[in-house]
């Protein structure tokens, strides 16, 4: 398996950035479970963008075991027992970091689309 | 900090491990579920909307792998996994982990308990600056053999002067100092000290002034002294205004202009005051270079070699010699490196401990590693399962190390409580006096040894079992039953190698104990030519003059106390139970006496390295009769003789023979110096056996003593007691009697002429006790291992025994075989353990006495000795072999 992840270290980590970033503004106006928020990024993209479920909760994991969200047990909406993540301040710096890379990135990359 | 914060969660998580699993097994759980409840609102069956949420999900399996994973702490987690199951698998097993570790407790505690003494003497070093660097001036001269003595004051200056070799050099001799100023005198000791004396060890007062080149000049009335702290808080009260006040001393005023921090003791070890060198004797004296008096302390320039210094030493010396040709005749200067004065003598005994806890730590290895086999073996269906369940051969490898290692660190930290503790009851018990700077004690080094030597046995414990078990036929393990399965021809053969190294270590102690112990007791069958039991020894030091009446700071003492040693002889000799008592300028192995030469009437003269030399001893009448000294022909002296002062002498038999053999020496006559010079001529009236009187075994040379009538101007006299009582009991009435008769004089040195006797030998009777402590523990850990094979070895051949009983064999037979199997390692172990004693015991040969390192007697003794302890060993097993009853043993499992 870590073979396997070495060898698309490349791809993965654009897509894990890109997930991470998502993640992390998805969670910047409150705590969220997990299944909240795969639901918030497909609504937020119109169904564009549709969550890998396994990959979410490992990139939560590895999110918060870098310090950038905390975890917190609490109860659903429908009064179950759930995960709630929570941003913390390093993630919301993190999050600003990504976030101007990321439009720097993306306005390059539309603006040389239009001219071609 | 990010990789921080992720540790403090994984350790959490890592201590919290089945909350974790659990946690998010619900989170995982309930993202399902949410997702199953979305589908259902979308019309979906229950059952259909549980797969579609698992469809969507993915593998959850591997996910939650790939999380777990991440959780993890890695190496660190699989050592912990590894300790957790070892720990487990001891605890099953509670009867062997407890032998285990107990025997490594005793092996890996005695190495560290011996090692933190070495620790202490050797490898912390002196409490000086560049130790390396300093050395002792010894003045020395040739006689038969070259004999170290001390330096003459114009001498040193001369070496000083002319010498380049030395960043400095410093003369220095300790002596005694009572102090009278106080209300209660005190016998201090102190030094004479050049001024360069404390720059050369490193220290500075902590107030005041250090000795200055001014103080140190002769004719300078002002004495100064400087006062270590500890006296300084004892008997002054920390007082700050010491400085500048006076001291009473010897009869002598000294002025304070220093004091030295606390644990600086001087070059002597023990002093608490410090004077000029110069102020130490007379203008005349200190100007004469034929005196031999002192040592001097010299620091080497850096760089320069031990070697480099003496051979300009010994060009300087030369000079001398051609320039005094009266006084330095065949004078030298011996070099001595500081550390081997100090502490020398000790390297040897301890290298020698070091190495007996080495063997013992060695036999409690082997037998740890042969319970560690036996164990492997009956867990070779458990490890082949495991192999079969897909661990891989390294994996089950790290396994069974850690199961050692776990083992292994377990004895070495109870081991190390017991160094800690043997440690401090031996430096309790021990009668050598150590340095007062060597204070044995569990530091980081010797915890650090510690810690290495249990990692060190955990892989040679473990290793051999290990690489066994991993070597093991996957298919034969699990196919054999664990019992029924053979014994291996590799294991057999590392089996009885142990059997082998245990039993010529063991041997190899026996014989080091042996020989140590023989040599004590050759020691103390020495007779010392008088009778030590039942004589109370001390010495007494009388108040010399009424002190100056100037004195401002000096609380006076009675001036009308000027008492003689025979004045209080007289009152000693009324206490109850003296049978006889004597005054001395000196107490037999107390370390006194001076050496003079002397020439015989009527002997031709003789070349400067046979002259004659006799130690001189002031004596009165009844000193013979209460040592107990044998005299051979004449008479003591009378009490006329000893107030007339007549030139009269006593000379054990060794003089006599010299000079007259097969005559009468009665009425010979002999003086001090050359037959030519103007003193008087002392007649021989009597003649004692020689007695060991400098020196237990052996006097440290072999002249003559001579004894000559007491003389009352000395003020600091030996007085021995004989008893009809233990004489310890006569110590405190001596004391109260000395304080009638003045309370100034002050006693110190009290010892029963017995305990000066043991002093002498105690050093070769402790190294026998502790070599053979060792041995013992050697031979007991030796003999549990070899029983410990046997009794494997015969539970393992149980169905072929059995057989050989159903075919006849009867019980004795099958002892014998047993017996036979054991005794025939046992006897290779013995051969090699000889070889191996005959190589190493000579290392042993400076701590011999009499005793040759290939004493016949011992070895033979410690090789019946272990052969009969082997031979039970091998009984027990053997007896049981031969209980076993054929029918059952074929059906054995």
């Amino acid at each position: 398996m870590k073979e396997k992840n070495r060898q698309d270290n490349n791809q993965e980590e654009l897509l894990r950035g890109t997930l991470d970033m998502l993640i992390l503004k998805t969670l910047a106006r409150g705590a969220l479970h997990g299944y909240n928020i795969t639901e918030r990024i497909e609504q937020g993209s119109d169904g564009v963008l549709l969550v890998e479920e396994g990959a979410l909760y490992q990139a939560l994991h590895r999110l918060e075991l870098r310090g950038l969200l905390d975890s917190e047990w609490g109860v659903s909406e429908n009064n179950r027992r759930a995960k709630f993540y929570r941003l913390t301040a390093q993630g919301r710096a993190h999050l600003k970091r990504t976030a101007r890379r990321w439009e720097r990135v993306s306005e390059a990359v539309s603006r040389i689309m239009r001219i071609a | 900090m990010g990789w921080l914060h992720g540790i403090r969660l994984r350790l959490r998580g890592f201590l919290r491990r089945r909350q974790l699993e659990r946690d998010l097994e619900d989170e995982l759980q309930f993202h399902l579920e949410m997702r199953a409840l979305r589908n259902r609102e979308a019309g979906l069956s229950a059952e259909e909307a549980m797969d579609a949420a698992r469809r969507r999900f993915g593998n959850p399996v591997w996910w939650k792998e790939s999380i777990r994973d991440m959780w993890s702490l890695g190496l660190l987690e699989s050592v912990l996994q590894d300790l957790r199951y070892a720990s487990r698998s001891l605890l099953k097993t509670p009867g062997f982990a407890a032998a285990a570790i107990l025997v490594l407790a005793l092996g890996i505690g005695s190495a560290t308990g011996i090692f933190s003494l070495l620790n202490a003497v050797i490898l912390r070093g002196l409490p000086f600056p560049s130790p390396e660097r300093l050395v002792l001036l010894w003045g020395n001269v040739q006689r038969q053999k070259i004999e170290r003595r001390g330096n003459s004051y114009p001498d040193y200056l001369d070496w000083k002067a002319q010498s380049t070799s030395f960043e400095g050099m410093a003369a220095y001799s300790d002596d005694s100092f009572n102090l009278t100023s106080v209300a209660e005198p005190e016998r201090l000791a102190g030094e004479w000290v050049s001024a360069g004396y404390f720059d050369l060890l490193g220290v500075a007062p902590i107030a005041g002034r250090a000795i200055a080149p001014g103080d140190d000049v002769s004719g300078n009335s002002n004495t100064v002294v400087l006062i270590g702290e500890g006296l300084w808080r004892r008997r002054f009260g920390s007082d700050p205004a010491i400085l500048g006040k006076h001291l009473q001393m010897n009869g002598r005023l000294f002025t304070v202009i220093g004091i030295l921090p606390a644990g600086f003791r001087g070059l002597s070890d023990g002093a608490e005051v410090w004077a000029p060198f110069v102020a130490s004797a007379s203008a005349a004296d200190l100007a004469e270079r034929g005196s031999r008096e002192f040592p001097a302390v010299a620091k080497l320039k850096r760089g320069v070699p031990v070697r480099q210094a003496q051979a300009e030493l010994d060009a300087i010396s030369k000079r001398l010699e051609q320039a005094y040709p009266e006084t330095n005749a065949k004078r030298g200067v011996e070099v001595a490196q500081l550390t081997d004065e100090l502490v020398g003598e000790l390297r040897t005994p301890l290298y020698v401990l070091l190495g007996a806890v080495g063997f013992v730590l060695l036999i409690a290895c082997a037998n740890v590693a042969n319970l560690l086999l036996a164990r492997s073996e009956a867990r070779r269906q458990e490890i082949a399962i495991r192999m079969a369940l897909g661990a891989g051969r390294g994996r089950i490898f790290r396994q069974l190390v850690t199961e050692s290692m776990l083992l292994s660190l377990i004895g070495s930290a109870l081991g190390l409580l017991l160094a800690v503790w043997s440690v401090q009851l031996l430096s309790k018990a021990s009668p050598i006096t150590l340095p007062t700077f060597v204070k044995p004690s569990t530091d980081w080094t010797v915890a650090a040894f510690a810690a290495g030597v249990s990692i060190l046995v955990g892989v040679f414990v473990g290793l051999m079992p290990a690489y066994q078990a991993g070597r093991q036929g996957l298919y034969e393990a699990l196919k054999e039953s664990g019992a029924r399965s053979g014994d291996g021809l590799a294991r057999r053969r590392f089996r009885g190698a142990l059997v082998i190294a245990e039993v010529a270590l063991a041997l190899t102690l026996l014989v080091g104990a042996g020989l140590l112990m023989r040599s004590f007791q050759r020691l103390s069958a020495v007779h010392p030519g008088f009778d030590p039991n039942d004589v109370l020894t001390l010495t007494a030091a009388l108040p010399r003059s009424a002190p100056p009446p100037q004195s401002p700071a000096v609380a006076t003492a009675d001036p009308s106390a000027v008492v003689t040693g025979r004045q209080l002889l007289e009152r000693l000799r009324a206490l109850p139970a003296v049978v006889s008592a004597s005054v001395a300028s000196d107490i037999p192995l107390g370390a006194g006496g001076s050496a003079i030469f002397y020439s015989a009437e009527g002997q031709s003269i003789t070349d400067a390295q046979t002259r004659p030399r006799a130690y001189v001893h002031r004596i009165t009448p009844e000193f013979f009769a209460t040592v107990g000294a044998q005299m051979l022909s004449g008479r003591t002296f009378s009490e006329t003789e000893m107030e007339g002062r007549a030139n009269v002498v006593v000379v054990t038999d060794n003089l006599t023979k010299r000079f007259w053999q097969g005559q009468d020496p009665i009425g010979k006559r002999i003086k001090a110096g050359d037959s030519a010079s103007k003193n008087p001529w002392w007649t021989i009236i009597g003649v004692v056996r020689e007695m060991k009187y400098r020196g237990l075994p052996e006097n440290p040379t072999a002249d003559p003593d001579v004894f000559l009538p007491f003389s009352d101007r000395q003020r600091e006299v030996a007085i021995l007691i004989r008893s009809s009582q233990d004489p310890s009991g006569l110590a405190a009435a001596a004391r109260a009697a000395a304080r009638e008769v003045a309370p100034s004089i002050t006693i110190y040195e009290i010892a029963t002429m017995s305990e000066r006797v043991g002093r002498a030998i105690e050093r070769a009777r402790f190294a026998g006790w502790m070599m053979t402590i060792f041995a013992g523990l050697a031979l007991t850990l030796a003999s549990v291992g070899l029983y410990g094979v046997m009794a494997y070895t015969v539970r393992r051949q149980t169905r072929e025994i059995g057989v050989r009983i159903a075919l006849g064999a009867s019980a004795g037979d099958v002892v014998g075989m047993v017996i036979r199997k054991g005794m025939a390692l046992v006897s290779v172990g013995m051969v090699v353990g000889l070889a191996a004693s005959l190589a190493l015991t000579r290392l042993l040969h400076t701590l011999l006495f009499e005793v040759s390192a290939v004493d016949p007697l011992t070895y033979l003794g410690v090789v019946t000795a272990l052969g009969a302890v082997a031979l039970i060993a091998c009984y027990a097993p053997a007896r049981r072999a031969a209980r076993i009853d054929p029918v059952t043993s074929l059906r054995y499992e």
